[in-house]
């Protein structure tokens, strides 16, 4: 960073002698920024002059050479790339990099007071709304509220009639999509209390500008936006009902559309990121499963929407949820944030009433406008809607997509055929309750950066409350959406959107007294606590992939390098050369073995995308493990891996290639293991890591010594025993002679000062296991350990000259059903296990 | 009148359950023109914990909790009800079902027995547009509430298929809807989609019925089952009236009613989750006996 920082305030400091050419740039952009026709923007006011934040801004960033700025926002790019920030769209299966507009939006301070006022008052209100809505029901009983209204929106959760929430609020954390409408004013265009997304992404998102425009950023004067992540870990914190809670992320898992920014998320305020199957009930209260057993969970923020949280009370067919929640909520047992059934106030159906309620519940107006909503299920709202069908969108008043109309977006009349019209129509008349009509509002534009030029783009805010023991705090920045389009009007990011980075400008200069980082670094905080029994079988399994990589990476080297062997045509190095093919064969890396053609074998077993046991296949497997433990992994490690599939994905040109490939990707696995060995939190799961590549690399030095110091062994056998497990030179230092069967059987599998060997993998498996919990109670010695205690005294005693064949292959199945051992006793809920089952049929 | 009731539900298991967390809704409500005189249920192996339970629609909830390993679980629920309650003639006047429409819309209140919470789609009753339609056909406009809903149910009873082998409780409205067939909870949940289609709201009971065997042949034992039907909103006059789609006949003194709910889903007898075995053999007998 430093030497970037140092860059870029070299070129702004030259500043004076660039001036003209600066000048010119903006003046550039700006005659080319065509503005919408009646359309407020953000950088251009109405009278035709540049607003002045923007002008600040452009000002400074217009120092930068256009090379420069090209360079800058590439770093971005990749960072973003690097880190995989992605996003899965609605419907596809695999993610996409996260498309980032390389501005920001920019607000100005005075501005942003005026919109976090009216946010702060909706949380307010919309609070109340829902204690109203579940507890006592006056606003439905006096008719400030149609019982419709609420009725019809799926997220109305009858299962929490009455439920007290635990931590005593139902929203915990609020997001508003705002944006500027004809009259230069913001509005609100929906609410989101069920489970926000985006703050993770706004994060991600500052992280990467702020990096990339270091001394643009600071010289700009932008609000932070850390304190607001603290305030809200800190109030989850406080809701609990002991000092240190244990706080959950509730995930639907990997394959949820927004499964980076969980992780992100988690890894960043140190929640434990969890699945459904990671929680059981037990007594009053939620537990997580970990390695020491049922664990008290006291705060799950749930990323998973509520109908999903409980198949046996809400929807049956849901995997995601944890069975009995609800009824631990009704115990007062966990903290759920935001309380189940929040996402009612999500229904546009309620938008029209919120002026009314406002003045009702907290005695004053709204700050900040709806969008103009007229419910259908209302007679007088319903004729005005009719009446003016083609100048309004029809909406479903409660979820996603229009009743009877396909898509999940609004519904323009003037755009149907006369017959659909008509339908639309009569649909209104007839179940009036199930429509709303919104006004069109087409929304301010932003500035793009488009090769060289800014464009007009329309853009969606979404402004963050959290919920503090000293009222509302609002996020200052957000997660702003661009569309593609100039006429859009909601914006989705699966429709091909820009998200943007967010910054709050502050004209006053930063107070002296604070000491403002140079960017807003994440602060990636210790996991406290056992590992969730999942996430360990994630590492061990991490572990045993990554080893085996190597394993299959060294036989591959071998069998590319025997061919520059001047030796090579002769009997005994051909016959070593078939065992290094056999191996590999039994290994899935490869279909047959070949006498004449080793090289394509080789080539095959690096990269074959349809084997199994391929190096390539291996590092994809590590990688897609390594995506469900993203919030464990540090930025570099998960960069390795990607890095490590990427070269194994590329074609290797000949022989030399898929050596080199294979040498380089085993430096990339030294590298991977130094970072875990030097930077992985030894509370965080790194024993688990480091017991799967102890187990696998056992179970693959074995197999080694069998197939390459077998009772007949020669020369040439034990020579690649000794290349394959990296100890040549230490043979060489120890012994003057050639390779011999005893010695090397002893370096290999007996020296326990060999790291190597066998005996120092049994040892440091002893070790790991020692220094974790034993599960039950009774002192009785537990399997795992009871195995590797037994292996590691036979290793201790055996003799190298007692060790034949036969003897290593019952060491083989000791390692590995020490291996599985290890599995169903800290994993009992692996894939293996047994997970919930519905009762079947109908009782 | 007064019936003793036994509704006994097993399960056997290929290999043993470590653990099952049940929910129970097997004891028959009072109101609605009946009585619960008594009631007991006996659970094999024995529940580590049971809690009881109203839940929102004031249905008796029992949860159950077992942590001993078992192959079979038997639920052994008895009751004794008695009713009485009089159904409206099936061409008895009523008020248009634009009205009732109409003023179901403007509840305000979100109760149980509030109209509103029945008139919108649930989890297993999708409202769709051929149901919708299909049903449309018996309700002119002007028509009576009450004559629409009997020539309904007069038609799925007719048109539809009585299978038991057609469909399990998973099967899709749609699928019901199109081949026709089904047994009484998917009539029931048909009848309930087309009128909460025209806006009419429409839930779902779930209940024992009294069977008479054919003339000279002595009734078998354990040979009823579960059954189901539905209660329309007739408007504040005529109140919730019980349509047996299954049967065509209004609801009066043969039906037993257990639970009310939007559909299935809300009101199922035994619900729950089990830890340790995927294969299950389910097996319900229910018997109906009258007592005077």
């Amino acid at each position: 960073m430093a030497g970037q920082d140092g860059q870029e305030g070299g070129r702004e400091s030259s500043q004076g002698s660039r001036v003209r050419p600066a000048n010119r740039r903006v003046a550039q952009w700006m005659r080319d920024y065509a503005r919408l026709p009646g359309i407020p923007d953000e950088y251009i006011a109405q009278d035709g002059a540049p607003r002045a934040v923007w002008n600040r801004f452009f000002d400074a960033f217009a120092a930068l050479s256009p090379g420069e700025i090209d360079r800058r926002f590439g770093s971005a790019d990749r960072h973003l790339r690097e880190a995989g920030v992605t996003y899965r769209a609605p419907g596809e299966t695999s993610d996409r990099l996260w498309p980032l507009s390389h501005l920001p939006l920019l607000i100005d301070e005075a501005d942003w007071q005026q919109l976090t006022a009216g946010i702060v008052q909706r949380a307010e209100l919309l609070e109340l709304v829902l204690s109203d809505l579940y507890g006592e029901g006056r606003l439905v009983a006096e008719g400030a509220i149609p019982a419709a209204a609420i009725a019809g929106s799926a997220e109305y959760l009858r299962a929490v009639c009455g439920v007290k929430p635990p931590g005593g609020r139902y929203l915990s954390l609020y997001a508003a999509d705002v944006g500027r409408g004809p009259d230069g004013r913001w509005w609100v265009l929906g609410d989101r209390t069920q489970a926000p997304s985006g703050a993770g992404y706004a994060l991600e998102n500052r992280l990467v500008l702020s990096r990339a425009f270091t001394s643009l950023y600071k010289s700009m004067n932008v609000e932070r936006v850390a304190p607001f992540f603290e305030a809200f870990r800190d109030s989850l914190r406080a809701s609990a009902d002991r000092d240190e809670p244990r706080i959950g992320l509730l995930t639907p898992g990997q394959f949820s559309e927004t499964y980076f920014e969980h992780a992100t998320l988690a890894r960043y305020l140190g929640f434990l990121l969890v699945e459904g199957d990671d929680l059981a009930v037990s007594g009053d209260r939620i537990h997580i499963r970990t390695v020491a057993g049922l664990k008290r969970l006291d705060v799950l923020l749930r990323r998973v929407d509520s109908n999903f949280l409980d198949p046996l009370e809400l929807d049956a067919s849901s995997q995601l949820g944890v069975p009995g929640l609800i009824d631990v909520l009704r115990k007062n047992g966990v903290v759920v944030a935001n309380m189940p059934g929040s996402g009612v106030m999500e229904a546009r159906a309620l938008l029209g009433f919120l002026p009314s309620l406002s003045r009702r519940l907290l005695g004053e107006d709204l700050k900040m406008p709806n969008i103009a909503t007229w419910w259908c299920g209302q007679k007088a709202a319903r004729d005005e809607v009719l009446s003016r069908l083609d100048e309004v969108a029809i909406e479903g008043a409660y979820g996603r997509g229009v009743p009877g109309f396909p898509g999940s977006g609004p519904v323009l009349a003037g755009e149907l055929s006369a017959a659909d019209r008509e339908r639309l129509r009569g649909a209104i008349n007839d179940r009036g309750i199930d429509y709303v009509g919104q006004e069109l509002v087409r929304l301010s534009t932003v500035p793009v950066w488009d090769h060289g030029r800014i464009m007009p783009r329309p853009f969606v805010l979404r402004v963050f409350a959290a919920a503090t023991p000293n009222g509302w705090t609002i996020m200052p920045g957000g997660f702003c959406r661009i569309a593609e389009q100039t006429d859009a009007r909601a914006v989705s990011m699966g429709d091909g959107a820009r998200a943007a980075d967010v910054w709050v400008v502050s004209d006053k200069a930063v107070p002296a007294s604070t000491l403002l980082p140079a960017v807003d670094t994440v602060r990636i905080r210790r996991i406290a606590g056992w590992v969730p029994s999942r996430a360990a079988d994630n590492l061990f399994w991490l572990g045993r992939y990554l080893e085996r990589a190597e394993a299959t990476l060294r036989l591959v080297r071998a069998l590319g390098t025997s061919q520059r062997d001047p030796g090579k045509g002769s009997s005994p190095v051909l016959h070593a050369l078939e065992r290094i093919q056999r191996l590999l064969v039994t290994w899935g890396a490869t279909s047959q073995s070949s006498r004449t053609q080793p090289a394509k074998v080789a080539a095959e077993a690096l990269q074959a995308e349809d084997k199994f046991g391929s190096a390539l296949s291996l590092v994809r497997a590590a990688q897609r493990t390594a995506t469900s433990l993203r919030e464990r992994l540090s930025p570099d490690a998960w960069q390795v891996i990607t890095e490590m599939v990427e070269r194994l994905a590329q074609e290797v040109e000949d022989d030399d290639g898929v050596v080199s490939a294979a040498e380089l990707t085993l430096q990339e696995l030294a590298s991977f293991a130094g970072l875990a060995q030097e930077n992985m939190n030894r509370a965080a799961g790194w024993r688990f890591l480091e017991m799967g590549r102890r187990a696998e690399r056992a179970i693959n030095t074995v197999r080694f010594a069998r197939q390459f110091a077998y009772d007949e062994a020669g020369g040439e056998d034990l020579d690649i025993l000794l290349t394959l497990v990296d100890c040549q030179i230490t043979y060489r230092s120890r012994y003057l002679v050639g390779p011999l069967l005893a010695p090397v059987r002893d370096l290999v599998v007996l020296d326990p000062y060999n790291p190597r060997s066998v005996a120092f993998q049994v040892a440091a498996l002893n070790d790991h296991i020692a220094s974790l919990p034993t599960l039950k109670e009774g002192g009785l010695i537990e399997r795992p350990q009871r195995l590797a205690v037994a292996l590691q005294a036979m290793l201790t005693t055996a003799e190298a000259a007692s060790l034949d064949t036969k003897t290593l292959f019952s060491l083989e199945q000791d390692l590995l059903n020490l291996a599985d051992a290890i599995g169903s006793h800290y994993f009992p809920h692996g894939p293996n296990a047994s997970r919930p089952e519905k009762l079947t049929g109908l009782a | 009148m007064i019936y003793d009731i036994r509704h006994v539900t097993s399960y056997a298991y290929e290999s043993p359950v470590s653990f099952a967390r049940c929910s129970l809704r097997l004891e028959p409500r009072s109101g609605d023109g009946q009585e619960l005189v008594s009631h007991s249920v006996d659970i094999r192996p024995k529940p580590a914990d049971r809690t009881v339970r109203r839940d929102f629609f004031g249905t008796h909830t029992e949860s159950i909790l077992i942590e001993t390993a078992h192959r079979n679980l038997r639920i052994d629920s008895r009751s004794r009800v008695s009713v009485s309650r009089q159904a409206p003639g099936r061409a008895a006047p009523s008020p248009t079902w634009e009205s009732v429409r109409d003023v179901a819309f403007e509840a305000t209140s979100l109760g149980p027995e509030s109209p509103i919470g029945y008139v919108f789609a649930s989890p297993l009753v999708p409202v769709q547009r051929p149901v919708t339609a299909y049903a449309a056909a018996s309700f002119a406009p002007g028509c009576g509430i009450l004559a629409g809903a009997v020539e309904l149910m007069h038609r799925i009873r007719t048109e539809f298929k009585y299978d038991p082998k057609a469909t399990v409780i998973s099967t899709p409205l749609k699928e019901v809807f199109e081949k026709r067939h089904g047994v009484c909870q998917d009539f029931a949940h048909v009848m309930i989609a087309g009128l909460r289609g025209l806006g009419l709201p429409a839930a779902y009971v779930s209940g024992y019925l009294r069977t008479i065997p054919p003339p000279g042949k002595p009734r078998l034992q354990g040979a009823d089952a579960t059954h189901a039907w539905v209660s329309l909103w007739c408007g504040e006059g005529l109140g919730w009236v019980g349509f047996d789609p299954t049967n065509d006949i209004l609801v009066e003194n043969d039906h037993i009613i257990l639970a009310v709910g939007r559909d299935f889903s809300d009101v199922s007898p035994v619900d729950g989750i089990i830890v340790g075995s995927r294969k299950q053999k389910l097996a319900v007998a229910v018997d109906v006996l009258l007592v005077e």
